[in-house]
């Protein structure tokens, strides 16, 4: 099995402990990556999108060319990336208009859509390409008797029929599945579905309503849930449900809210036996007791 | 009072491209009842935008910002029974907004011009040796011969030809 590896921006640059925990344990799993050089910002919704969509479209196409050109399917961790693609994919093959518009943008460049390759999540390999049993195998610390939530990526849900591979998409199994293959419990709760709230401009254009929307999302998981900890497999997911419980402390003055938040392939990495400094390094919410616990290696 | 006398009964027309017929809209509401953003302030109201839309209310739609706090979560994609795509309108209008008023142009456009990317992915070597990984990831930061072609590749589209002055290589 070989990926071509989609950065996009932040998961390089805000959190590359994530990378690193993708790069080691993907092809610990039998997933080889490769690199997907010159690849771009797939573009973000809240930029060439909202201004022109053939320019948008040209970027996602480069994006797309290079991988055609390495002939792997393209494989990611953020919700955006993954979202954006695919419905760029999906527009270039609905429209030959589209694609020829693009494809004369690309020429000068020796680049070319083609519409060869496949965009990936990384639940969807992992679930579908690896399996649950395979990673139960691959792990040295089991989370056993650890409870977990689950935040399922909104930008693989919907619309399903463009982003969706978990079955139905409004009722996702996958994730949960995955984590709990590590040994821990995952338990659920009435706000479980609900996006994150951290992407596009909600959190910049009205920061309180979107702080508070976050707010009662982390609220419902400590009333009804034994969670010790939050799993997430999107950049802004893992971010924003850091930051969020660090913002809510703030408001209510106290330290209530300290479950730590990491990526899926992050706390595989950590149950793994990678070092913890490489793979899980970055976060407001501090992880390293959580790791102690698991591992009995003191986090330094 | 709307004088729709006085509106742009065209608008509709120039605010469709992936949008589905938006003339099927009956305001029902589900675009918003689970819409994170209409939970802001102002709140994001699809259904509302939709009725600017279709009534012509051109100044008001201009002045409008809520399109831009969408979340990107496309649930209300999922979720209209008319087989409207309201996330797709709220993707358009920001496109109409930006072609009639570049201030709405957003600063993330000139970022991915000139670096390829939303974010300084160049600059944070230091905190990407320190997890063991390359000080440059293998993305067009890398690539400067690339990131010019890319550039190039931009030149040619409308929204930068039309707005050469805000993206600089």
């Amino acid at each position: 099995m070989k990926y071509g590896l989609f950065l996009g921006c932040n998961v390089p640059a805000v959190r590359p402990d994530v990378e690193r925990a993708i790069r080691l344990t993907m092809p610990r799993l039998g997933a080889d990556l490769v690199d997907l050089e010159g690849s771009a910002c797939c573009p973000a919704f809240g930029s060439f999108p909202s201004m022109d969509e053939t320019a948008s479209l040209a970027i996602s196409a480069w994006n797309f060319s290079i991988a055609e050109e390495t002939g792997v399917d393209l494989i990611t961790e953020c919700g955006s990336c993954y979202s954006s693609l695919r419905i760029a994919r999906s527009k270039l093959l609905e429209s030959e208009e589209k694609r020829e518009r693009v494809n004369k943008l690309l020429e000068p460049t020796g680049k070319k859509f083609r519409g060869t390759v496949k965009v990936r999540h990384l639940i969807d390999v992992l679930f579908n390409d690896i399996g649950p049993e395979k990673i139960r195998e691959s792990i040295k610390y089991p989370l056993e008797n650890i409870n977990a939530i689950v935040q399922y990526p909104c930008h693989t849900l919907f619309p399903s029929e463009i982003v969706g591979f978990d079955s139905p998409s409004g009722r996702p199994h996958m994730f949960r599945e995955l984590v709990e293959a590590l040994g821990a419990s995952v338990q659920t709760y009435s706000r479980e579905l609900q996006c994150c709230g951290g992407a596009g401009g909600f959190v910049k254009g009205s920061f309180a309503d979107a702080s508070e929307f976050a707010f009662k999302k982390l609220r419902a998981v400590k009333k009804e849930t034994d969670a010790e900890f939050i799993v997430a497999s999107c950049i802004t997911c893992l971010q924003h449900l850091d930051r969020m419980q660090d913002e809510l402390n703030k408001k209510n003055n106290d330290n209530a809210y300290s479950l730590p938040v990491f990526d899926y392939n992050q706390i595989l990495a950590v149950c793994m036996g990678f070092q913890p400094k490489e793979v899980a390094s970055i976060s407001t919410i501090s992880r390293d007791e959580f790791i102690r616990r698991i591992t009995k290696v003191i986090v330094s | 009072m709307i004088d729709l006398t006085k509106t742009n009964t065209r608008l509709w027309q120039e605010i469709t491209d992936n949008c589905g017929d938006i003339r099927k809209c009956f305001n029902c509401n589900t675009c918003v009842a689970g819409c994170p953003a209409a939970e802001g302030n102002p709140p994001l109201l699809i259904r509302n935008l939709v009725r600017k839309v279709l009534f012509g209310l051109e100044d008001e739609l201009l002045d409008d910002e809520t399109p831009w706090l969408c979340v990107t979560c496309s649930a209300c994609e999922e979720m209209c029974p008319m087989g409207v795509h309201p996330f797709e309108i709220c993707l358009e209008i920001r496109r109409w907004q930006s072609k009639n008023d570049e201030t709405y142009i957003p600063a993330a456009t000139a970022e991915i011009f000139e670096t390829g990317h939303t974010q300084a992915v160049g600059q944070v070597q230091e905190k990407r040796k320190a997890v063991g990984l390359e000080a440059v990831p293998p993305t067009i930061i890398k690539f400067p011969e690339l990131l010019k072609k890319f550039q190039e590749m931009l030149r040619n589209t409308d929204i930068v030809r039309e707005n050469d002055y805000m993206f600089r290589s």
